[in-house]
C-alpha cells in the first residue's frame, strides 16, 4: 500500500495541480480579484477530487476491470434518468443531484465508455478485431450515450463522445478503411442531422461561419473572446488587468471562456504555457499507456488522454474561432464541478493503470 | 501462436498510439498557430477593438450665457428644470410605479402604455423619460413620495427662459435645436443637441453665449452601463451679454404701442448711439416657443396676419412721409437752393406736366418759408424746392443722415429700405427718372422706404448737429465720439428750430402733444398706403371718414429731447394709425416724459 503511494506518478499529479491553480488564478481574476465565488470553491474541489483520485489509484484494478460494464450501465441509467426528468419535469436539463453534488451524467459517461471499451478490447482476441460483428458492441457503447446526449440537446458533449469513440477505436487497431467508410457515412448524414438541430444550435453554426455579420447576437461571444485574446498580445495586460472580462464583454468568462481571460491577462506566453502543460499531461497518459502490459491499461490510458485532448482542443478551438461555440469547458481551469471531477477521476484511473501495469491477468478466474 | 499474436497486437497498438500522439501534437500545433495569429500577428487590431469597447466620450454641454439690460436686469437666463425618469431595473412592477406617479401628476394612459412598451425593449438600467420640465411644486410632491414609488429618477436640466415674456422678444430672440444646416456651424459642431439662438441677439451672439463644451471619458461595459469616469473636462459657461436696452422704457413703450394693432418705437441715446428702447408690436412670447409642445403656439404665431415674428423696428419698411422733409430742406440749404427767407406760395396743389400734386391741406398754406413749411408740413413748398435740388442730391443727403443703409449692429435681418436716385431707378427698373417722382420723393412717398431705426438715427444726427451717429445695441464701457459732418451744421440749426416749432408753437402739427415736463422737438409724418383717387379728394372729408383699418395711413413721428443739448431721439411708427400728429406724436411725448422722469 505504502509502496503504491510511493510509486504514484507525481508528475501527473503535479501537472493537474498546476493547471488547476492557473485555473484558480483565472477565476480569482474573473471575480474581479476575489476568491469568492469561484476560485475558493475551485480549489476546495481540487483537493477533494485529488484525494478521490488517489484512492481510486490504490484500489485493485481487477475490481475496476470487473465492474467496467456495470459502471457503464449505471452511468447510462443516470443519463437516461436526466432525460426522463427532462421530459416529465420542467424542460431540458443536463444535471442530476447526487449527495449534494450537481453532476452532469454526460461527463461521467465518457469515463465509463473508456472503461467499457478498454474491457471489451482487453477481452477480445486480436484476430477477432477485424471481424465486422465485433464492431457492433463498441458502436452500441458509443451510440446509446451519444443519442441520449444529442436529444438533451448538448451538441458539444455529443460531438466529444463521438470523437472519443473514434480515437479509442483507432487506437485499439480497427482497420483504417472502416474509418474512411465511417467518415463518408458521417458526411452524408450531416444534412439529415441538421434537421434535428435546435434553432439555437443552427444559429451557432452559422454565426461561426460569419461572426462579424451578427456582432451583437450569436457572433458576439466569438468576437469578444477574440478581442480578449488578441488584446493580450505577447505578455498580456497583467494579472487582474484584463478589461474585457472585467467589463463583462466576455460571456461565461468563468466557465467556457476562462481561457480567453487568461490569454488577455497573460498573453501568448500564458496561453502557450497552458497548452504545453496539457500536452505534457496527455504525454504522461500516453507514456503510461505504452508502458502498460495489458490492453485494458493501455486503452484506458489512451482513452483518458484522448478525452482530455478532446476537451482542450474543442475548448481552445471554440474560443479562438476555429470551431463553433458548442459549450465545452477547459478541464481543470474552467469553473464547474462535473468536468473537473470527471477529468481528475479518470486520471486517477490512469494512475491506477500505471501502478498495475505489470499485471498479466485481470480475470479472477 | 498466441504469443506472436500478442506481440503483433502490441506492435499494432504501439504504432496506433504513436500515430494518435502525432495527431494530437499536430492539433495542438494548429491551435498554437491560431493563437499566435490572434495574439501576436493581429494583436494591434484587437487592442484597438478592445479600447473602443470600453471608452465612451460623453459631451458636457455648457451653460448658455445670460443676457442683461443696461441696468443689469436679467432678460434671458437658464432655469433648472426637472425631468422624471423611470429605471426599469429599480422597480419590481413598472406599471405600479407609473400608477403611483399618475396619482401625483397626471400622465396620459397612452403615454403610460408607451413607457411600459419601451421598458421591454431597452436595457433594464436605461432610464426612460416619463415627464419633462416639471415645476417646483410638482417636484416637491414627487420628492415627498419618492421613497414610496420604486424606480423613479429625477434629473436636473437647464432650460432657457425669458423673464419678460414678449417685452424684448424680437431683440433677444429665442433658442431652439439647430436645424440641419446649423448643425454644421463651427461653434456647435460637437454638440448636436445644443440649443442655439435662432433670432435676435441670441442668434448674433451664438459664439459668445454658447461657451465651450466639456467632455468626460467614461468606461462602459458590454451593456453600456457606466462603470467609472476616467477623465473629466468641465464645460465653460458662455459669456454674458449686456444690451443697451433699458427694460423700463421698453416695457413702457410697448404698453403704449399695445393700444394699436401694429407699430414700433425706437429711442436712442444721442451721445453714445445706444438704443434704449426698440419695441415692436405685436410680439411673441419666446417662452412659449421653447416649452414643448409648442406646435399650437407656433401655428397661432405663423397664422397671425400681423406677423408677430417681424421686428418692425428693423424689418418694417415704411414710406417716411413728412419726416423725410428735414432731409430735403437740409439738401436745399446746403446746395443753396433756399435760405431762411426763400418763400413759396401754397394754394393746395401744383402741377407738373399733366399731373396735379396736392398738398395735404387742400385749400393751401399760403406763403411759406422753410421754417413754416416744416412746422405746418406744407407739401407744396417741398415740391417746389425739390424740383430745383434734384433727386440725386436729396439721396446723397438722405444717406449721410443714415437712411437707406444697414447698420453694423448685431441684429439679424435688418431691412435696408430704399433711397431712390436716378442710378437706383436705372439699375432697378432700367427706366429713367421722371421729374414728378422727385416731387413725390420730397414728401417721403413714392419709392422712399425706411425702417424706424433709420428714422431714429436720422433724428439723432439732426439733434446732434450732424454727428455721424451709429446705433449701438451692446453695452460698451468706452466712450464713443462720433465724427461731425461740418457741412450740415448750419442747415441743421435752421431745421432744428423748425422742428421745435412743430411741437411748441400753435399751428405746429404736433402742437397738441407739447410737453411742459419734457419739452421736445420733432416732426410728424403721415404716409399714404394707397393712392387717393380724385373723387375721394373732392369729397373733402376723406381724411375724417372712418376708413377700413388696412387702408388708413401710417402715423409717424420723429423727435428729440431736450430741445437744448438734445440727449434722446425717438421714432414712432403706428401702422395705419391715421395721422402722425394724432397717433404717433402723443406716444413720443409719453416716452420722452417717462425717460425724463427716469433721469431724476
Amino acid at each position: 500500500m505504502l509502496n503504491k503511494i510511493q510509486n504514484l506518478n507525481y508528475l501527473l499529479i503535479f501537472l493537474v495541480i498546476l493547471i488547476s491553480f492557473i485555473g484558480a488564478a483565472g477565476l480569482y481574476s474573473a471575480a474581479g480579484g476575489s476568491y469568492s465565488p469561484w476560485a475558493s470553491r475551485h480549489l476546495i474541489r481540487l483537493t477533494f477530487f485529488i484525494f478521490l483520485a488517489v484512492i481510486l489509484a490504490l484500489i485493485n484494478i481487477k475490481f475496476i476491470y470487473q465492474f467496467a460494464y456495470i459502471f457503464f450501465i449505471l452511468s447510462l441509467l443516470l443519463l437516461l434518468s436526466v432525460e426522463l426528468i427532462g421530459v416529465f419535469g420542467k424542460g431540458a436539463t443536463r444535471w442530476i443531484n447526487i449527495l449534494g453534488f450537481s453532476i452532469q451524467p454526460s461527463e461521467l459517461i465518457k469515463i465509463t465508455i473508456i472503461l467499457a471499451l478498454a474491457r471489451f478490447y482487453h477481452d477480445l482476441k486480436f484476430d477477432q478485431i477485424k471481424r465486422i460483428k465485433n464492431l457492433f458492441f463498441p458502436i452500441l457503447i458509443l451510440f446509446l450515450p451519444f443519442i441520449l446526449v444529442v436529444i438533451q440537446p448538448d451538441l458539444g458533449t455529443a460531438l466529444s463522445i463521438a470523437m472519443l469513440g473514434i480515437l479509442i477505436l483507432f487506437a485499439s487497431g480497427i482497420r483504417i478503411w472502416k474509418f474512411v467508410l465511417g467518415f463518408f457515412v458521417l458526411i452524408l448524414s450531416i444534412p439529415l442531422s441538421l434537421n434535428y438541430l435546435q434553432p439555437y444550435q443552427k444559429d451557432r453554426i452559422f454565426s461561426f461561419l460569419n461572426p462579424e455579420a451578427d456582432a451583437l447576437g450569436r457572433g458576439y461571444q466569438l468576437i469578444q473572446s477574440k478581442i480578449a485574446l488578441g488584446s493580450g498580445g505577447l505578455t498580456g495586460k497583467g494579472f487582474l488587468e484584463g478589461s474585457q472580462s472585467y467589463l463583462q464583454y466576455l460571456p461565461e468568462k468563468q466557465t467556457d471562456f476562462i481561457f480567453t481571460l487568461i490569454g488577455e491577462e497573460f498573453g501568448f506566453i500564458g496561453t502557450m504555457f497552458i497548452i504545453i502543460l496539457f500536452l505534457l499531461l496527455i504525454s504522461v497518459c500516453f507514456y503510461i499507456s505504452i508502458k502498460s502490459n495489458h490492453i485494458f491499461g493501455r486503452i484506458l490510458s489512451i482513452g483518458v488522454g484522448s478525452n482530455l485532448f478532446i476537451y482542450v482542443i474543442m475548448n481552445i478551438s471554440m474560443v479562438s474561432g476555429l470551431m463553433p461555440v458548442v459549450g465545452i469547458p477547459l478541464p481543470l481551469v474552467s469553473y464547474g464541478g462535473s468536468a473537473m471531477l470527471a477529468i481528475i477521476i479518470s486520471l486517477g484511473l490512469v494512475l491506477n493503470a500505471e501502478l498495475n501495469g505489470n499485471l498479466k491477468k485481470l480475470h479472477n478466474a | 501462436m498466441f504469443y506472436s499474436d500478442e506481440k503483433k497486437q502490441y506492435s499494432v497498438l504501439n504504432r496506433r498510439t504513436f500515430l494518435l500522439y502525432l495527431l494530437k501534437v499536430s492539433f495542438f500545433s494548429i491551435v498554437g498557430w491560431r493563437l499566435y495569429n490572434i495574439q501576436i500577428k493581429d494583436s494591434q487590431k484587437y487592442k484597438t477593438l478592445s479600447k473602443n469597447n470600453q471608452i465612451d466620450v460623453e459631451i458636457i454641454y455648457p451653460l448658455r450665457g445670460k443676457i442683461y439690460d443696461t441696468n443689469k436686469i436679467v432678460l434671458a437666463s437658464n432655469i433648472k428644470v426637472f425631468d422624471v425618469y423611470i429605471i426599469p431595473e429599480n422597480t419590481k412592477n413598472i406599471n405600479k410605479s407609473l400608477n403611483e406617479l399618475n396619482q401625483i401628476i397626471k400622465i396620459d394612459f397612452s403615454d403610460r402604455l408607451k413607457i411600459i412598451e419601451l421598458s421591454k425593449k431597452v436595457k433594464k438600467f436605461e432610464k426612460i423619460k416619463v415627464l419633462e420640465n416639471i415645476n417646483w411644486s410638482q417636484l416637491e410632491k414627487i420628492e415627498s413620495n419618492k421613497l414610496n414609488i420604486e424606480g423613479i429618477f429625477i434629473s436636473q436640466d437647464y432650460m432657457r427662459t425669458y423673464q419678460f415674456d414678449n417685452t424684448v422678444s424680437h431683440l433677444i430672440g429665442y433658442t431652439n435645436k439647430p436645424n440641419q444646416e446649423e448643425v454644421e456651424l463651427p461653434f456647435i459642431s460637437n454638440m448636436p443637441n445644443l440649443e442655439i439662438g435662432k433670432d435676435g441677439i441670441e442668434k448674433s451672439f451664438n459664439p459668445y453665449l454658447i461657451g465651450k463644451s466639456g467632455q468626460r471619458e467614461i468606461e462602459v461595459n458590454s451593456f453600456g452601463r457606466v462603470i467609472r469616469e476616467i477623465s473629466r473636462k468641465d464645460s465653460q459657461k458662455g459669456d454674458d451679454i449686456q444690451v443697451t436696452i433699458d427694460l423700463r422704457i421698453q416695457q413702457y413703450a410697448l404698453n403704449l404701442l399695445k393700444e394699436h394693432k401694429a407699430g414700433s418705437a425706437v429711442l436712442m441715446d444721442i451721445k453714445s448711439g445706444n438704443i434704449l428702447c426698440m419695441a415692436s408690436t405685436p410680439s411673441y412670447n419666446p417662452n412659449k416657443i421653447i416649452q414643448k409642445p409648442n406646435k399650437k403656439y407656433w401655428d397661432s404665431v405663423l397664422e397671425n396676419e400681423l406677423s408677430p415674428l417681424t421686428y418692425r423696428c428693423i424689418q418694417g419698411l415704411y414710406a417716411p412721409g413728412s419726416t423725410f422733409k428735414m432731409v430735403v430742406a437740409i439738401a436745399g440749404i446746403v446746395h443753396g437752393v433756399i435760405d431762411t427767407n426763400t418763400k413759396h406760395f401754397c394754394n393746395g396743389k401744383i402741377s407738373l406736366g399733366e399731373r396735379l400734386y396736392h398738398c395735404w391741406k387742400s385749400n393751401g398754406h399760403g406763403s411759406m418759408n422753410v421754417s413754416n413749411a416744416i412746422k405746418e408740413s406744407c407739401d407744396v413748398f417741398f415740391y417746389e424746392i425739390s424740383k430745383k435740388i434734384g433727386i440725386d442730391k436729396i439721396a446723397k443727403v438722405a444717406e449721410d443722415f443714415g437712411l437707406g443703409k444697414i447698420y453694423d449692429v448685431p441684429l439679424p435681418n435688418q431691412k435696408k429700405g430704399i433711397i431712390p436716385s436716378r442710378d437706383w431707378k436705372k439699375k432697378k427698373y432700367n427706366e429713367s427718372w421722371y421729374p414728378g417722382e422727385t416731387l413725390i420723393s420730397a414728401i417721403g412717398q413714392g419709392f422712399v422706404l425706411t425702417n424706424p431705426l433709420q428714422l431714429a438715427v436720422m433724428t439723432s444726427i439732426i439733434a446732434s448737429n450732424g454727428k455721424n451717429i451709429q446705433p449701438n445695441i451692446i453695452k460698451q464701457n468706452k466712450e464713443i465720439e462720433f465724427e461731425k459732418l461740418e457741412k450740415y451744421e448750419n442747415a441743421i440749426k435752421i431745421i432744428k428750430n423748425s422742428m421745435f416749432k412743430v411741437v411748441n408753437e400753435s399751428k405746429g402739427t404736433a402742437y397738441n402733444s407739447r410737453s411742459e415736463l419734457a419739452p421736445f422737438a420733432g416732426k410728424t409724418g403721415t404716409s399714404q398706403v394707397r393712392r387717393i383717387t380724385v373723387a375721394e379728394r373732392e369729397s373733402d372729408d376723406f381724411r375724417k371718414k372712418e376708413v377700413e383699418w388696412k387702408k388708413r395711413d401710417h402715423a409717424l413721428f420723429v423727435g428729440y429731447m431736450p430741445v437744448q443739448k438734445p440727449r434722446y431721439a425717438v421714432s414712432v411708427v403706428i401702422e395705419h394709425g391715421g395721422s402722425g400728429a394724432s397717433t404717433a406724436a402723443p406716444i413720443a411725448k409719453e416716452i420722452f416724459q417717462f425717460t425724463k422722469n427716469l433721469e431724476t
